[in-house]
């Protein structure tokens, strides 16, 4: 852990580019920062980068060039920086990722456990607290396969907030799901949002993009195409693409 | 509702499978029925002389009300311990291989990869005859650990297969979750990978353990007196020989077939959970 809490951007991404082997260059250039306490909502069409970006904000990609610095860690070559990272940045995926073989309460525990070092009755005492806060407590001795998806996202979520994280990362985390359980999830991430927590969210919500997220970014092609406040990017787009995106999904 | 369904189901599949069965019963009856009488005509133009009742004491005998183990099942506890240590380092090899396979360490897959393909593309018997004969002497090994080693190397190259498979058999999603929560590669393979690539692979397991079993008869060829060594040598005194191969061949199937029913019942018992 580092000593004095970070000043400054949380995240600092400069000039990260990644081309994965084949020859796809999903990220150009790319440069952001976001806020403690922001929400950045990415959109962008389909293999525009959106989330091979996500992705490299806790290493599960490498970048080719630029940095990564996480809360003052740069992502680098050290495990042990990567590790510090990964215990900061909790991260949702769009297929959940639940770990079939253990109950709910056993999925959210483990990290808790191993990574934290936590006793397991204080890992199943914030575990129940987080079933509770994510609407399922009644769910904690099931397995994940029997959980509708909704169910199954929402601990999904849990088990990233038990790590305390400092940013949550949401990659497409309601793509998988029945169009009725989508509310369920998204509901959950708003009250996050809410609570000041850190966000970056790749989605096609763009009802949540405009009622949660303090900034939007449209990427296309690797790159930032347009960027801004929801009401800017919604109400007076400045790019083409970025017309165009819209006038398709809207 | 549901559960009427699912009962009424039941209950169609089970006429199905008691049909199949009663079917299956008595071709496998008519298969026994013809294979005895081609033995029959067999023996009988050769002029064989069955003596089965002879065979019983080589099991085992009862003198004075004390239960004395005859010399085959002297031999099956010999093959139990092979097959046993055999199969507990076949495993250990198997995992230990498919892990070095997948790592990270250009060395430690090249180690593998050699190991595999050396001990996949000789024979068995060849890999005994050298560690029991070249290798043995130089480090001083004995009898049984020159044995027990030569097999477990052996099924354990293709153990480390089966591990492989099931291991790379696992979603991506599992990794890229685990490592997203700040779990070691370690902490990864221990609680999330293995545990659900093992409950994958066991059927083949199962298969490589039998083979691991049968094939710990070769052990016979350096004079080690496991069943099929014991075999051999009762029918040199007595020239019982159909009835005594016979006798072997059956202790080797029930002996397979009870590690068959086992694993099936500790799948069956394994699923349960999800």
């Amino acid at each position: 852990m580092q000593g004095q809490p970070h000043k400054g951007p949380i995240i600092e991404v400069s000039g990260i580019s990644k081309t994965f082997p084949g020859g796809v260059r999903a990220l150009i250039d790319f440069s952001t920062k976001v806020r403690r306490g922001e929400v950045l909502v990415v959109i962008g069409p389909s293999g525009s980068g959106k989330s091979t970006f996500l992705r490299c904000l806790n290493g599960l990609e490498e970048v080719d060039g630029g940095s990564i610095v996480i809360d003052g860690i740069p992502l680098d070559d050290y495990k042990q920086h990567r590790l510090e990272i990964r215990k900061e940045v909790g991260m949702v995926f769009q297929l959940f990722n639940l770990f079939p073989h253990m109950t709910v309460v056993d999925n959210i525990n483990l990290a808790q456990v191993l990574v934290r070092k936590k006793t397991k009755e204080e890992a199943t005492e914030m575990t129940l607290s987080l079933l509770k806060k994510v609407g399922i407590p009644e769910k904690a001795k099931s397995f994940p396969s029997q959980l509708s998806g909704g169910q199954q996202q929402r601990v999904a979520i849990a088990r990233a907030l038990a790590m305390m994280p400092k940013v949550m990362l949401f990659d497409e985390a309601t793509s998988a799901l029945d169009p009725e359980m989508i509310g369920e999830v998204l509901e959950v991430m708003k009250t996050l949002a809410r609570e000041g927590m850190t966000m970056v969210v790749v989605t096609h919500e763009m009802g949540f993009a405009r009622e949660v997220s303090d900034r939007v970014i449209f990427m296309d092609g690797g790159r930032i195409v347009e960027e801004g406040t929801a009401e800017h990017f919604f109400d007076n787009p400045q790019e083409k693409r970025t017309k165009l995106f819209l006038s398709q999904i809207l | 509702m549901m559960n009427k369904l699912k009962l009424g189901g039941r209950g169609f599949v089970g006429t199905i499978l008691r049909r199949s069965t009663l079917i299956d019963i008595l071709k496998f009856l008519l298969l026994i029925a013809i294979l005895t009488f081609l033995l029959y005509r067999g023996t009988k133009t050769l002029g064989y002389n069955w003596q089965w009742y002879r065979v019983p004491k080589y099991i085992f005998t009862i003198e004075e009300g004390r239960f004395i183990l005859g010399p085959l099942i002297e031999g099956l506890l010999v093959t139990f311990r092979i097959a046993a240590w055999g199969l507990i380092l076949a495993l250990i090899f198997g995992l230990f291989t498919a892990l070095f396979r997948l790592s990270h360490s250009f060395v430690a897959r090249v180690v593998a990869r050699g190991y595999v393909e050396l001990i996949r593309n000789t024979p068995l018997l060849v890999q005994i005859f050298f560690l029991y004969f070249v290798l043995a002497p130089i480090f001083g090994l004995g009898r049984l650990v020159a044995a027990v080693l030569a097999l477990s190397l052996f099924e354990g190259a293709y153990a480390s297969e089966i591990f492989r498979a099931g291991i790379v058999s696992i979603h991506k999603g599992q990794w890229e979750a685990a490592h997203s929560l700040g779990l070691s590669t370690f902490h990864t393979y221990r609680t999330i990978v293995l545990p659900q690539a093992i409950r994958r692979v066991l059927p083949p397991l199962t298969s490589q353990a039998i083979s691991l079993i049968k094939d710990s008869a070769l052990v016979s060829t350096i004079a080690i007196y496991d069943l099929t060594m014991q075999g051999r040598t009762v029918i040199s005194e007595n020239f019982m020989t159909f009835e005594i191969w016979f006798t072997v061949a059956a202790i080797y199937l029930v002996v397979t077939v009870a590690l068959s029913v086992f694993v099936s019942f500790l799948e069956a018992r394994l699923r349960v959970s999800y």
